[in-house]
């Protein structure tokens, strides 16, 4: 592939989301399209090829910005849909 | 591009408390959204770079917090998903400048407030004296209180110059003296000269010959003791008794006036001195101590009752309601200062004092204690003889042992320098020149 023999950051030129986990507590989610569904058991984002689902327990958006999204809350998946 | 650099991943726990802060003096509003598409809002949000935090989902309606401008700019985006928002508190400082001047004795409290701190702070509040042995603080405070200095003064009343000076002069044995004010405390630096010295109706001066201000009448030693002379030698002045001499409390050893002869020996004039002598006088003293050996005793009842206190200045309040419900009792406790910070010191006080309990026992000291405190007492006796450069050439102790009471009984002779100097009162011989001339006159004749 072209993007790995140039050596570019892979998220930027492919658009996929990146989500970092910190323990079950807060997750922290880049280069995500949209919002699909919000509530305390589940949080649906948008990516670019696939959705992100995070299901858990007093979910909440920390807050988000066009780039990146935090959430709070106690995480119990994350899935790809 | 991120719209919120801020929101950087790693920098934001560092940055959360400047991004509260900076939001709070932007202000901001924290809203109730509803409506048809909630989710869709948010996007847009997003979008339309507008940053809204703490979102939470109560069920059917959302309430999130947005910056005051982002909160206008919301209006569009309301209408076009059809989404309805209310305003549920406003936050931060372009709302709260607004509602302080509404609260105008708040405003004026705060000013006060701000005003009476500028006031006290023109004031001495503390005195510190550092450096000093021999003097104590209570001396030095009461000199500074008699040249005006004291706490609850004005700062600009202090002249420094002028104080330090002054101090140096009032005391011959401080030799630098500094004055700095810290805060609303007044430091007193000194240096105390390390051999003190002794003003002229001390013992030391004694020795010291002629004194610069020495009235001209010259000065006489005279016998401060009924006793034995036991050893003299006579420096300045005429001597009026010998070793060996029975001597009586007053009278006259070492004359400060020293005549001068004519050729016949009668005294043509005298010549007034400060009489100098080491003169040592041996007398006898007997002591008697007396001890019960019943003593009253306190005994704690282990009640104790805590007072609260409050001070300001010199007057004293107990914060605890009542009286103290005991008959007999001791006072504890201790006070504090109310320091603002380090060196700003209000003349306001608080403590605790503790009154406990005790009643008053009759006992009896055994005979080992007894002993004690016979010895104790000797010891005591001795000390002070110690102090005075007294020395014992004989002594004879008895401790008679009664029923109730013990009785030390000292006899002892003792040689001490007692002495002490008064001014000379021999009359200068009026007229000596002309009563010599006339008296050649005649035996001309």
């Amino acid at each position: 592939m072209i993007v790995e023999s140039l050596k570019l950051p892979k998220d930027s030129m492919l658009g996929d989301a990146i989500v970092t986990v910190t323990g079950n507590r807060e997750a922290f989610i880049e280069n995500y399209k949209g919002i699909i569904e919000y509530t305390k058991e589940s949080i649906v984002l948008q990516g670019k090829n696939c959705k992100i689902c995070f299901q858990g327990k007093q979910l909440s958006i920390d807050y988000y910005t066009n780039e990146d999204m935090k959430i709070g809350g106690n995480i119990e998946s994350v899935r790809y849909l | 591009m991120k719209a919120y650099g801020i929101y950087d991943h790693q920098s934001e726990r560092h940055g959360s408390d400047m991004l509260h802060w900076m939001q709070y003096v932007k202000g901001y509003v924290s809203i109730k959204v509803w409506g048809y598409s909630t989710e869709r809002f948010l996007n847009l949000c997003g979008n339309h770079d507008i940053l809204v935090w703490d979102i939470e989902n109560h069920g059917d309606y959302y309430t999130m917090k947005v910056s005051v401008k982002g909160f206008f700019a919301l209006k569009t985006l309301l209408k076009k998903t059809g989404t309805r928002a209310s305003v549920l508190e406003r936050h931060g400082l372009p709302f709260f400048v607004p509602k302080i001047r509404r609260r105008k004795i708040f405003a004026a409290g705060l000013i006060l407030c701000l005003f009476f701190w500028l006031f006290t702070a023109r004031y001495i509040w503390d005195i510190q004296i550092e450096g000093n042995y021999s003097l104590t603080d209570d001396i030095l405070l009461d000199y500074l209180e008699s040249q005006g200095i004291h706490t609850a003064m004005e700062k600009e009343n202090v002249q420094i110059e002028k104080l330090e000076m002054q101090l140096r002069e009032e005391y011959d044995m401080i030799t630098w003296a500094s004055l700095k004010i810290e805060g609303t405390t007044l430091i007193i630096q000194i240096r105390e000269n390390e051999v003190p010295e002794y003003d002229s109706s001390g013992q030391s001066s004694l020795n010291d010959g002629e004194h610069a201000d020495s009235p001209a009448g010259g000065k006489d030693i005279v016998a401060a003791k009924d006793g034995v002379i036991v050893y003299m030698i006579t420096r300045k002045g005429t001597p009026e008794v010998a070793v060996g001499d029975t001597v009586e409390k007053g009278q006259l050893l070492v004359s400060g006036a020293v005549p001068v002869y004519n050729d016949d020996t009668t005294v043509r004039k005298y010549q007034y001195y400060e009489a100098d002598a080491d003169i040592l006088i041996a007398y006898d003293k007997s002591l008697f101590v007396e001890k019960q050996t019943v003593y009253q005793d306190k005994e704690y009842s282990g009640r104790e009752k805590k007072i609260l206190l409050f001070g300001f200045q010199d007057k004293e309040w107990n914060l605890s309601a009542g009286k103290i419900p005991y008959e007999i009792y001791d006072i504890s406790g201790e006070k504090k200062q109310v320091q603002l910070l380090d060196h700003l010191s209000l003349p306001v006080f608080y403590g605790t004092k503790y009154a406990k309990e005790y009643t008053l026992v009759e006992k009896e000291h055994t005979e080992e204690e007894m002993q004690q405190i016979m010895q104790a007492e000797w010891d005591k006796i001795l000390q002070t003889l110690e102090e005075k450069g007294v020395q014992i050439t004989r002594k004879n102790v008895t401790i008679n042992k009664g029923n109730d009471k013990w009785i030390l009984n000292i006899k002892m002779q003792l040689v001490e320098e007692a002495v002490s100097i008064v001014n000379n009162t021999t009359q200068q011989i009026p007229d000596v020149e002309n009563e010599a001339e006339s008296e050649t006159e005649v035996s001309e004749e």
